[in-house]
């Protein structure tokens, strides 16, 4: 048995339901919509990847220019996290953010999945003196998504003043300056 | 000199303001913060405002596919309106009748539908029918009934013979499209009258007496029972009546009914007069009386002629 057959990709509940309510924050969904969007789902529970695709696409096929959306709803998705989820208790600063995802820790944290369909979203290298860093990402996830969640994150503990995420397709890294 | 924290705390800079180096670094980055900040404002409303220039064209489109779609339907009401007056009689009036018919559909194409026949004999015949609902489909049913009294009357004569044939052809269509009609049909003979009646009004002035129909039977299309039919008399200068129910059913302002018997007692308080005449006063009153129309409506008072 192949081990995608034996093990397929899961997404925990918190992911998806910080998406769903980004979404319903930014009113890309209002109303009934909105909550059938988040009702049912559960936060300490495990769902296919495919529960996150459905929400990916509601995003998607809404607009016709999707990266500064989903980048918002990446970073509306983080703010959620750190105020009103274990953010605060996890992380202190934004650079703490980083290096929470050294080895994909905070990745490994609400996806699960075989490495081969997981990939990696993990912290590279950092310069603390130049406030620059690099961070690889081979995810199945939306990459302006990815975006936002490391402004978001790196912005939600508000001690940074400047914080800049360029993504860099050739070498599949995100490219992070902050101050 | 103080710090930047502290400068950002004032309302205004003092006169004599002097940063540190680092505090000064720190302000061109909070400044180069909000700018980058500004630019994915901007491009989030941007994005924003381009799904919602995306959402207007594509509702003009939806829009326009509507009105196309309102015109066709338009097209098709039109059509069916006048194939539904072509239904109504229009050049054939009982000879021995003195007769006046107020005819009024809800919508363009309406469920009430009336018409004279002759049967084998030569013996004038007068049906009344509401089909259930509005519209298009009821101008089918329509046709399709006037099409069934036809065939039915090339071979019947008695009206509870009548009815029941076309009941029985017209039960499993009926049924098949949810459709239902009440039925009042009437035939004439020397000095009397014979009727069968499933779900209509009628009324018979004979004289001073007044006969109402009998109307238990059910409405075409409801049920596989046969109709029974009842004569009355009906001589010289008697006053036949038949209506639907759109009188009687208007209500006032106040959510009150007209009744069958506000109009059953203006026919009969005005009986001597000629039908066309009482036919006014009794659309006079139900206008006055109903609040809106919200039913179609239909009335036919016949005197015999000499």
């Amino acid at each position: 048995m192949k081990e995608s057959e034996e093990k397929p990709v899961r997404v925990f509940g918190a992911l998806l339901v910080g998406y769903a309510q980004a979404c319903v924050n930014l009113n890309i969904v209002a109303g009934r919509r909105g909550a059938e969007l988040i009702g049912g789902l559960e936060v300490n529970r495990w769902y296919p990847l495919s529960r996150l695709r459905r929400l990916e696409r509601l995003v998607l096929e809404s607009y016709e220019n999707t990266g500064a959306i989903m980048e918002r709803v990446g970073m509306e998705m983080m703010f959620g996290w750190y105020h009103y989820g274990p953010g605060r208790d996890l992380v202190q600063s934004g650079a703490d953010f980083l290096r929470f995802q050294s080895g994909s820790e905070g990745y490994a944290s609400v996806i699960d999945g075989p490495d081969s369909l997981l990939g990696e979203f993990t912290l590279v290298s950092e310069d603390r003196e130049a406030g620059r860093a690099t961070l690889r990402s081979t995810t199945p996830l939306n990459r302006d998504m990815e975006r936002g969640v490391l402004i978001g994150g790196m912005k939600a503990p508000g001690d940074l003043d400047f914080v800049d995420v360029a993504y860099m397709p050739e070498r599949q890294a995100f490219s992070i300056e902050y101050h | 000199m103080i710090s930047l924290d502290e400068l950002l705390a004032l309302d205004t800079p003092p006169a004599d303001l002097m940063l540190s180096q680092a505090d000064l670094k720190r302000l061109y980055w909070k400044y180069r913060g909000l700018l980058k900040d500004q630019q994915r404002d901007q491009a989030y409303w941007a994005a924003t405002n381009d799904n919602l220039t995306q959402a207007f064209l594509k509702l003009d489109e939806k829009e326009k596919h509507l009105a196309r779609a309102y015109e066709i339907i338009r097209d098709d009401l039109r059509v069916a309106s006048r194939i539904q007056q072509s239904l109504l009689p229009s050049n054939f009036s009982p000879p021995e009748l003195d007769i006046a018919v107020y005819n009024r559909q809800l919508t363009d194409v309406g469920g009430d539908y009336y018409d004279f026949f002759r049967t084998r004999s030569g013996r004038t015949a007068i049906g009344l029918f509401d089909i259930s609902g509005h519209g298009v489909s009821a101008a089918l049913v329509m046709a399709f009934l006037k099409a069934q009294f036809t065939l039915a009357l090339d071979h019947l004569e008695a009206p509870g013979a009548i009815v029941d044939a076309v009941n029985q052809r017209s039960y499993g269509f009926l049924r098949e499209v949810k459709k239902y009609a009440t039925v009042n049909f009437v035939v004439l003979d020397q000095d009397a009258l014979t009727y069968a009646a499933g779900g209509g009004f009628g009324l018979v002035m004979h004289r001073a007496g007044v006969s109402t129909f009998e109307k238990r039977a059910p409405f075409l299309g409801l049920r596989q029972r046969s109709y029974p039919q009842y004569t009355l008399p009906f001589a010289e200068g008697d006053l036949l009546v038949m209506y639907t129910d759109g009188i009687p059913e208007s209500q006032d302002t106040d959510g009150r009914d007209y009744t069958v018997r506000r109009l059953n007692d203006l026919i009969v308080e005005h009986g001597d007069e000629p039908p066309a005449t009482i036919l006014e006063r009794c659309i006079a009153d139900y206008e006055a009386f109903r609040h809106e129309v919200s039913d179609d409506v239909t009335l036919i008072i016949a005197r015999r002629k000499a």
